[in-house]
């Protein structure tokens, strides 16, 4: 039979077969705990897109289905798991291996030929679906982590032209990245003199966030700002003398008081205490 | 004769303003830092402006130029302050590590002033 | 896409080419700082060709890859290439050394970068940002 006959002989068969194929793929998949907290319908649903996208490959030797079911998953919210997803796909293409077996039973060549068509499709269909899929979480990963640097980025004006901008948790290079842009495009906009980067929530740090900050240092000087570091801890000052980060020409003080200090100093002013009466 | 600039160069108070409106190619650089000095000497001005706020490209080679005109009017007593550079210009030159030596930088004209009138008053104590 | 080459022979040019290159890359969608970073690159090799071979040809093209597409420009000039390549990329105060600044700064600035340069046949520069 020609190629495409093929995957139409086949899946025609399959959609004859359907109802013991979905009894069969639902009770391995429960034997692997891989459908609590499913309703009835939601895992109808989950074997129809398996079923469904498999099938559409086969039928056509095109991937379009493999493509877009992941981006549906995603959409319609289904909270299934990555392991509950490609072992539906496995667990399915073991059930439809043997049920070719059985169909070219006594027929060698034709169940050969059978496999050498079914096989590179179900693998691509497989790859496809993992990556995309990977892709959908890490885009998601990537947002939330994009919402919390908004939150855990404030810059909060202290003083005119006296800006704190408080550090916290994990900085990364990606991040730290956007962070120059934000300082800088923040500095181009109020014409703040002093910025206090309060590091005191940094617990670890590595060479190419350290260098990303000495750049944003470096470039607010240019543009007329100074940014001065407070809150170093001890951890964080060892890493930078192990790397070799110069800090020379940096204004650091240990906690934000002191930096506060600092700054009311530079703009000339001084603190003074009301008379009491 | 003073050269003529094509590059205007103001008085402001007691100090001399400047701001490029155009990209200074090779020839004009030459003519512009003779002008600025020159300006600098005629008006015996203790403080220079320079506002590349219209300046959207600052390579090695426009650096070099603010850096001589800083130097030669640091000779003079004239102090040189640098404003109006856009975040993307400090980013730029920031990354390409380029080092402004002798100048001054400030956000605004006023804050410009503000530099240039502490500078005054620390040559007078 | 089509592609721009453009000659550069009097210091006018160098401005020119830079505006150019900008306007390609605010077409695919750079941001304002990388506009800028490009910009500065260009600027750098363009003028290092006009000042020491006297000129060049410059050729500006959008690239695709299998995930992004992208912007290089081929900086081509004969001159005399350049001596101690090495010292120059890493910045050091050579003898010319105010190549040795452009050179490493253009490369801090972009992607990719690659140089081919023979003494007295010339030097070819290509660089290349991704979206």
């Amino acid at each position: 039979m020609v190629k495409s006959d093929l995957g139409e002989y086949l899946c025609s068969k399959l959609d004859e077969n359907r109802q013991a194929i979905q009894a069969e793929w639902v009770s391995q998949m429960e034997a692997l705990d891989l459908l609590i907290e499913l309703t009835p319908n939601e895992i109808e649903e989950q074997f129809n897109a398996v079923f469904d996208t498999a099938t559409s490959c086969l039928r056509t030797g095109t991937f379009e289905a493999a493509i877009s079911y992941a981006g549906n998953l995603a959409q319609k919210n289904i909270p299934l798991t990555l392991q509950q997803v490609i072992s539906g796909f496995m667990i399915k293409r073991d059930i439809f291996g043997r049920f070719i077996k059985n169909l070219y039973e006594g027929d060698t060549e034709g169940w050969q030929n059978m496999l050498d068509y079914y096989e590179p499709i179900h693998r691509s269909v497989l790859s496809i679906v993992t990556v995309d899929l990977i892709k959908q979480q890490e885009s998601k990963v990537r947002q939330q982590q994009d919402a919390i640097l908004k939150l855990s980025t404030p810059l909060v004006e202290l003083w005119e032209n006296i800006v704190l901008l408080p550090l916290i948790g994990m900085l990364d290079s990606v991040r730290a990245k956007q962070l120059i842009e934000a300082v800088l495009t923040y500095i181009g906009q109020t014409k703040t003199e002093i910025i206090i980067l309060d590091v005191a929530g940094i617990a670890a740090i590595d060479t190419k966030t350290a260098q990303h900050i000495l750049l944003t240092i470096q470039a607010a000087k240019l543009m007329g700002t100074e940014i001065i570091i407070t809150g170093i801890r001890p951890e964080v000052a060892t890493t930078l003398v192990t790397l070799g980060i110069n800090l020379t020409g940096i204004q650091t003080r240990g906690n934000l008081r002191e930096g506060i200090k600092y700054s009311f100093g530079k703009l000339g002013f001084k603190l003074i205490e009301n008379p009491k009466n | 004769m003073a050269t003529e600039s094509i590059i205007p160069i103001l008085k402001l108070d007691n100090f001399l303003i400047s701001s490029p409106q155009i990209a200074i190619h090779d020839r004009i650089a030459v003519q512009y830092k003779d002008a600025l000095l020159q300006k600098i000497a005629e008006t015996k001005s203790k403080g220079l402006i320079l506002d590349i706020s219209a300046i959207d490209v600052v390579d090695s080679f426009l650096v070099r130029v603010i850096s001589d005109v800083a130097s030669a009017a640091n000779v003079m007593g004239c102090h040189t302050v640098l404003t109006g550079m856009s975040p993307a210009v400090a980013i730029t030159l920031a990354e390409m590590d380029l080092q402004l030596k002798g100048v001054f930088t400030a956000l605004d004209i006023g804050k410009s002033m503000k530099i240039l009138q502490r500078e005054e008053m620390r040559l007078r104590d | 896409m089509t592609d721009y080459e453009i000659l550069v022979s009097t210091e006018m040019d160098i401005i020119a080419v830079r505006e150019k290159v900008r306007d390609v890359a605010k077409g695919l969608g750079f941001s304002i700082m990388d506009l800028t970073r490009i910009a500065t690159a260009v600027s750098e090799l363009v003028r290092n060709a006009f000042q020491y071979a006297g000129g060049g040809t410059v050729t500006i093209k959008t690239i695709q890859n299998l995930h992004r597409k992208g912007l290089e420009v081929i900086v081509d000039d004969h001159g005399p290439g350049i001596p101690e390549l090495d010292l120059a990329l890493k910045g050091g105060h050579s003898t010319s050394g105010g190549m040795g600044l452009g050179l490493a700064g253009a490369k801090k600035l972009m992607d990719d970068f690659f140089i081919d340069t023979k003494q007295n046949v010339g030097t070819t520069i290509v660089i290349r940002k991704w979206l």
